[in-house]
């Protein structure tokens, strides 16, 4: 492994440990509190509807199944509070590759080393991808054992494409987070944009679906490339999976070209 | 032999703001060059401009006749930068390590030789290490691959006497073994002793640059001379180079430029008890090139 993409994941270790337990946890303890909802599903799904206002259930992906397997699994994994989690979790080590450091001031010394600041920034960003993709597949496997322990009744395989997609997502997210570090220098700008982007994208792709006004703007939501082709009920998105991995792969030709023609540290 | 460093027309401006304006300069192989300058002069953008960290707004820097771009280039060089930072869990050794493998590997022992000269516990977390010893872990790193050229920005901030002395040490043996260093400083009296050749950088703009011997021979210098009798003051009347003669009694105070020879001889006339001459400071020497610049500007506009 190259030594700076060694080093990076060295830096990542903590953060990475921390939110694996912190997602596992959160995964593990909802998807097990399925069974004993499910001793009664009428009454649960009726609470659970009449618990929320309509506009709200259209933010949480309508949870007109929730007394399913995958309905469940669907509205408290993979609809909002796990992309938002992870998306947390990928946005803090995007930042750690290059506007952390620069505002720490220690970037300047690895910047002298010799070796062209393209190289820098796709090791760093290579760290980054390792370490979600370490993430992904230590929460897949919770995920999965935990809703088979759970009885949900959901293949390994849907499971594992709406993982993917989850994963895609953070990535995209990761990728747009060091991006417009490296093209700024500053954390908060950063996270500002992905904050933003991310929310917008959200709100765009579940209550905007049916406003007209709006609702074209969901092309230009990474979102709705993760939520649309509903992978736990349908499988593989192939078409929207490319469109995540295509833009990251932009952002990160972008990240590049900035960085590579920036003052640093000013 | 072509230059270690050369730079042409090197302007560098932060927005509106000047950070260095046109520095032409040649830095020659095995050289000592001390860059000075009071505080905002332009030392560290020039610097920084060096190593490719910034870019400039116009002109251009070679380093061992390549573009400072070349990533190459930087294996050559030892930097330690004026803002050093080191933080986080991290212990130094390891910090060490993973700078020298990027570097291609540093000789076995170095690291720990250089730790023992400057007195360093590479043991600590990096965030835990006072500044005295991240300057020792930061002078560690750039001189532990024995780079042919060493980059060192205020390398002496936050060391003891004793460090500094060590400092000067390490500085001299690169020179014997042939390499070249650029280290900034406030200070004359911190590079005089080691440099061959000095830089004076104000407000953006080189005013002079001079070799140490020379420079000392311009520099104003105050002295005091104290007799075992009254001497009347038109003996040190009109003295080359000797200025603001005050006689009280037995005692002699002034100001000289350059060589005190004239000051001396006049003084051998009588008996001199006691001598006190203050080491010229660089803000003196400053404000002397300072005061000629402005000289020159006047003429010109004349
Ligand atoms: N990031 C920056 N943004 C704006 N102006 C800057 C920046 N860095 C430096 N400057 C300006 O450029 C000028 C030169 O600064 P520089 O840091 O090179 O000085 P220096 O000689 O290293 O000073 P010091 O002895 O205090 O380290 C100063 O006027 C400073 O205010
Ligand atoms: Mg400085």
């Amino acid at each position: 492994m190259p030594t700076l993409v060694r080093k990076s994941l060295g830096e990542y270790r903590r953060a990475l440990i921390g939110w694996t337990v912190g997602l596992c946890a959160f995964l593990g303890m909802y998807i097990s509190i399925y069974a004993s909802m499910m001793k009664d599903p009428e009454t649960f799904s009726r609470q659970a509807i009449a618990k929320y206002p309509g506009a709200f259930r259209d933010l949480m992906g309508g949870m007109t199944d929730i007394a399913t397997g995958r309905g469940y699994l669907q509205a408290v994994a993979y609809q909002l509070l796990g992309p938002l989690l992870f998306t947390m979790c990928a946005a803090i080590l995007g930042n750690r590759a290059i506007a952390g450091p620069e505002e720490a001031k220690t970037l300047e010394l690895t910047l002298t080393l010799p070796i062209d600041r393209r190289r820098l920034l796709l090791e760093r960003w290579a760290a980054l991808t390792l370490g979600l993709l370490g993430v992904a597949l230590v929460t897949l496997a919770v995920a999965a054992g935990a809703s088979s322990a759970a009885d949900m009744d959901v293949p390994f395989g849907s499971i594992l494409a709406a993982h993917t997609g989850l994963f895609l997502l953070v990535l995209f997210f990761g990728t747009l987070t060091l991006c417009v570090g490296a093209a700024f220098g500053r954390k908060q700008i950063a996270l500002a944009v992905v904050g933003v982007w991310g929310v917008a994208g959200y709100i765009v792709e579940t209550m905007g679906r049916s406003i007209d006004a709006i609702s074209w703007l969901r092309w230009i939501s990474p979102v709705h490339y993760y939520l649309d082709g509903r992978p736990l009920y349908q499988g593989w998105p192939y078409g929207d999976y490319l469109v995540l991995l295509g833009a990251t792969a932009v952002l990160l030709m972008t990240a590049l070209l900035a960085f590579e023609r920036r003052d640093v540290g000013v | 032999m072509t230059a270690v460093v050369e730079t042409e027309g090197l302007t560098k401006f932060y927005g509106t703001r000047r950070g260095l304006e046109d520095l032409t300069l040649e830095i020659r192989p095995g050289e000592v060059f001390g860059y000075l300058g009071p505080n905002g002069a332009g030392k560290t953008t020039t610097i920084r401009l060096l190593l490719d960290v910034i870019r400039p707004t116009s002109g251009r820097a070679t380093v061992f006749g390549a573009d400072t771009r070349d990533p190459r280039v930087r294996a050559r060089i030892g930097y330690l930068p004026g803002e050093l930072a080191l933080e986080g869990r991290e212990r130094a050794r390891d910090y060490l390590q993973f700078l020298a493998d990027v570097r291609g590997g540093v000789s076995r022992g170095r690291i720990d030789e250089l730790a023992e000269r400057l007195d360093a516990d590479l043991s600590v977390r990096m965030g835990e290490l006072s500044k005295g010893n991240k300057q020792k872990v930061g002078l560690i790193q750039a001189f532990m691959h024995e780079p042919e050229l060493l980059i060192l920005d205020e390398p002496t901030s936050g060391l003891d006497p004793l460090v500094q002395q060590e400092f000067l040490a390490m500085v001299r043996e690169a020179r014997t073994a042939g390499h070249t260093i650029l280290m900034s400083s406030h200070v004359l009296a911190e590079v005089e002793h080691v440099a061959d050749r000095v830089g004076i950088v104000r407000a953006g703009r080189l005013v002079a640059v001079e070799d140490i011997a020379a420079l000392r021979e311009r520099a104003v210098r105050h002295v005091e001379l104290h007799f075992d009798a009254p001497v009347p003051k038109e003996s040190f009347d009109g003295l080359p180079g000797v200025r603001d003669v005050v006689v009280q009694g037995a005692s002699l105070r002034c100001t000289i430029d350059g060589r005190p020879d004239a000051l001396i001889k006049a003084a051998a006339r009588y008996t001199v008890v006691h001598m006190v001459s203050a080491e010229p400071d660089l803000e003196e020497i400053f404000l002397t090139y300072y005061s000629e610049e402005e000289g020159r500007h006047a003429h010109a506009g004349a």
